[in-house]
């Protein structure tokens, strides 16, 4: 941790440290609506009926 | 493709279902017990384990941790099973996973009402438990991941990838926070002080709300609505955006817990910024899971498993819309302190917990018992006897907390303030307190329906422990040389890689906040008059902290004009560089106590006057609902912990000089005999050894040491008086208003001393009688009035009144009391 200390002994400049991670989440973000977006539409589509087709009849039951 | 065989646990479901039930009553319970005790104090009942401080964070950690708790465990472990089509990797762990959970909760139970706590809110436990939570929570993810790893389908869907978020998240936030230093089994102190322990602790705070009451709760969402509504989530590609900017942007955002408090401007704006970027992936989550009903809000009718989780999805959309708000200076400042922070978590907890958690059960437990529901109507009642209880909490909080906002910062044509004494702010919202209580009640009372009907569900259903089911194995996509299986290649196994991911955004936000915080100097000013605590001051701190007296009085005079007013001197950063932990509280129902110990300031007040408040603080005020602290003069201070506390904040970098812990105990004693001798004088006969004198050293130790600024504030408001006061003339004023004013002032600022017919309370002196050691002509009481006596605990009311004001209560003292 001494080198993690010594290199964040002042506040001048500690902006860099935010603006890198904002930068990270900006780039992540974008990269992940556009592969999101790309996905295709049918295999999408599987996964969400996926969890409706195992074994459970899933309509509820109700007594009156 | 071969069919493979497998069985469900379903036994270990069942049994997070039950703990859910049981722990769920008892959470519930206490929260009815303390909001009872905050409306009538006597239900305190005078003891040390059931007071308010103790009970409350009881309440908050039996709701978070045992019954969402036990509820998130039971949704996931069978939703998981369902979803990866196997049986959870490995029996042991679920297993230890439940055991270990459900000791944790007993143990915090017991520890918690003996006074044992960190004081660190929703992190009270002590270290053994610190640690026994990392085991249980490591198994948990280690039998999610291994789940994952042996799962016989090829995509993970979304609720599992909240789950994963849960369990990273909490483990990060867990460790992080509970760095502390032991002095024994049962008492450590947290290795951050002040500012930094703040940050932390509201990283956590605030992050346990993200990844204990949301990311888990999405999860469930994404897997229980589908399935109750029997219709596909809305949009999965909306689940995706959402999952990756929610738990990004969370960790960021936990200082807007401490806005216009003592924190760096950066941070701050830093807090609020992310708070308010929070609102698109929260209202993501809300309207995927809204839209996922569209086309099928019938059913929403005819079952009120759906009704719950509809309730719940719209209470998560309105509180994540309310929590930015909240989180902008401009509002903050009504918020924070008042019961309003209060609402807010209640409309998540009641709603949004509670709703998806019922929902859940509705729906889980006639699944798991293959049966129907036993009562449709009985879950119906349920429903809105909990929507209602919801409603019934959070309108007279907000009002409650609109109201004292506005009286604490009301100030009079004089330019003083209105209410300058904190109780006349409290007094007005007790009604809503009782109100509050039917809301308990009522939720309670539909919990308790809702129990019935599960469990004649139960009784009817029949129960497999082991359910067969079997499913096609999965064919690894891409698999390369199974024979050489490199670390590399176990990294790129989808699972594995995906937690990973997981881990780095969650960490990013996490990293760029606290490690700045810690390690930058400049970011704690040092202020050379602020010195380390003494022993006596220590060990009555340690007493604060252990009594939970932080629940209700803060210790952080944000800089406005009506809390400098109110309390003093607002706080700075520098302060509290000797605070393991910080205790700068999080809601005031009881006046803030950073300035007690500035001699000569609004909220000072003497040794005898702790001593008697402590004893019962409804003799010196009726209206006050403080629990009394009675036991504090019986208990003695244990003086052989004291050396092993002094070396441990030697070691933490407080600089008391070298081998100080040999003296300690001496000096301790030493300052403990100069209070027990003043308490002497006034007629208590105390020893010095016993814990309220401890307290009460710290009590005046609390801004002790930047008072001399305080000082110069006091004087500035009183030149028109002080100039001379011999030569003022004062007119008695006899008309009846102004005796009816005088009476009005006399309530509410004497009577905590000189008592409801000016007789006196204990050393304090008899306004009736003629022994006057000032002396009891007009100008002689009005000087008393307006100088105060400082050192006998009477606060300088020039300060507070005008000189209308204290003519008026001086003519009151004088022709009624003394029927002059």
């Amino acid at each position: 941790m001494k080198i993690v200390s010594s290199l964040l002994e002042s506040i001048e400049g500690i902006r860099i440290y935010y603006i890198i991670g904002l930068l990270i989440f900006v780039v992540l973000f974008i990269v992940i609506l556009i592969r999101t977006i790309r996905m295709s539409n049918n295999k999408i589509d599987k996964i969400k009926k996926s969890i409706l087709t195992d074994d459970d009849p899933g309509e509820i039951m109700t007594s009156n | 493709m071969e069919n493979q065989k497998f069985k469900y646990d379903n036994k270990i479901v069942k049994l997070f279902i039950l703990a859910t039930l049981v722990w769920g009553v008892v959470g519930i319970l206490v929260g009815v017990v303390i909001a009872s005790q905050l409306a009538f104090p006597v239900l305190n009942f005078g003891l040390e384990f059931t007071t308010f401080g103790r009970v409350r964070p009881v309440h908050t950690n039996a709701i978070i941790f045992a019954f969402v708790g036990n509820a998130i465990f039971a949704g996931v472990y069978y939703s998981m099973q369902k979803l990866l089509k196997t049986r959870m990797f490995s029996d042991k762990l679920s297993y230890f996973n439940f055991w270990g959970w459900q000791i944790i909760i007993v143990l915090a139970a017991v520890t918690l009402l003996a006074g044992f706590t960190t004081g660190k809110e929703y992190a009270e436990l002590e270290w053994p438990i610190d640690i026994l939570i990392t085991l249980v929570w490591v198994a948990f993810g280690w039998n999610m991941i291994g789940t994952l790893i042996i799962r016989r389908v090829q995509h993970i869907y979304a609720a599992i990838w909240w789950y994963l978020a849960t369990f990273i998240g909490i483990a990060i936030l867990h460790v992080v926070n509970s760095f502390e230093l032991p002095i024994s089994l049962f008492k450590s102190y947290s290795i951050y002080a002040g500012v930094q322990d703040a940050v932390v602790q509201w990283w956590y705070g605030h992050n346990a709300v993200a990844f204990f009451l949301t990311t888990p709760f999405l999860g469930l969402m994404y897997y229980y609505l589908p399935k109750a509504a029997n219709r596909p989530i809305y949009s999965y590609k909306l689940s995706i955006i959402h999952f990756w900017s929610l738990i990004f942007l969370y960790m960021w955002a936990g200082p807007h817990h401490l806005l216009y408090q003592a924190l760096p401007d950066w941070a701050q704006a830093l807090g609020v910024t992310f708070s308010i970027m929070l609102i698109a992936p929260s209202w993501g989550g809300m309207i995927n899971g809204l839209l996922t009903l569209r086309g099928a809000w019938d059913r929403v009718r005819d079952s009120a498993a759906l009704k719950f989780l509809v309730v719940a999805v719209t209470a998560y959309g309105m509180s994540t819309f309310e929590g930015p708000m909240m989180s902008l200076k401009t509002v903050n400042q009504i918020t924070h302190f008042t019961d309003w922070t209060i609402a807010h978590v209640h409309i998540g907890g009641m709603g949004w917990n509670g709703g998806i958690v019922f929902g859940m059960l509705y729906w889980l437990v006639p699944q798991l018992f293959k049966t129907k529901l036993y009562s449709e109507k009985l879950a119906n009642i349920h429903f809105w006897m909990s929507t209602l209880a919801i409603l019934i909490y959070a309108i007279p909080l907000y009002w409650a907390a609109v109201t004292q906002w506005l009286m604490w910062k009301d100030y009079n044509a004089e330019g003083f303030l209105t209410y300058p004494n904190f109780l006349e702010t409290l007094v007005q919202i007790v009604p809503m307190y009782t109100v509050r209580i039917i809301s308990g009640v009522l939720f309670l009372g539909g919990f308790l329906v809702m129990l019935f009907n599960l469990s004649k569900t139960m009784a009817a259903g029949k129960f497999v422990n082991d359910e067969a089911s079997s499913a096609p194995a999965l064919v690894p996509a891409g698999a390369r040389n199974p024979l050489r299986e490199t670390i590399h290649r176990w990294m790129e196994r989808k699972a594995v890689r995906f937690s990973i991911w997981v881990f780095i955004a969650l960490f990013i936000g996490g990293a760029v906040e606290i490690i700045p915080m810690i390690f930058i100097k400049s970011n704690v000013p040092t202020l050379d008059s602020v010195t380390p605590y003494t022993p006596l001051e220590l060990e009555g701190r340690d007493l604060y902290v252990s009594e939970g007296c932080y629940v209700c009085h803060s210790q952080m005079v944000r800089p406005f004009r009506w809390e400098t007013d109110r309390y003093g001197e607002y706080s700075k950063i520098g302060e509290f560089v000797y605070d393991h932990p910080y205790q700068w509280g999080s809601r005031r129902t009881g006046p803030d106590l950073g300035r007690a110990g500035v001699i000569g300031g609004p909220m000072y007040k003497n040794a005898a006057w702790h001593y008697n408040h402590f004893m019962d603080p409804q003799k010196m005020n009726e209206q006050s609902i403080m629990p009394n602290y009675a036991w504090l003069a019986v208990k003695n201070i244990n003086l052989s912990k004291t050396p092993a506390k002094i070396k441990a904040m030697q070691s933490m970098g407080v600089p008391y000089e070298d081998g100080y812990s040999e003296k300690a105990v001496d000096d301790l004693m030493e300052q403990a005999r100069t209070i027990s001798d003043d308490l002497k004088l006034s007629g208590i006969e105390i020893e010095p050894q016993k814990q309220m004198i401890a307290m009460i050293a710290y009590m005046h130790k609390l801004g002790k040491d930047i008072s001399n600024e305080s000082f110069a504030k006091v004087e500035l408001h009183s030149e028109s008086i002080a100039a001379d006061p011999q030569k003022k003339e004062v007119k008695l004023l006899k008309d009846q208003a102004d005796l009816d004013a005088g009476k009005k002032l006399f309530d509410t600022h004497c009577v905590v001393c000189h008592g409801p017919e000016g007789k006196g309370i204990g050393i304090f002196p008899d306004l009736t009688d003629n022994e006057w050691i000032t002396g009891n002509s007009p100008a002689q009481v009005f000087k008393s009035i307006s100088d105060g006596n400082v050192s006998k605990g009477m606060v300088p009311y020039k300060t507070q009144l005008t000189e209308e004001q204290i003519t008026q209560l001086t003519s009151y003292i004088l022709i009624t009391l003394q029927k002059k």
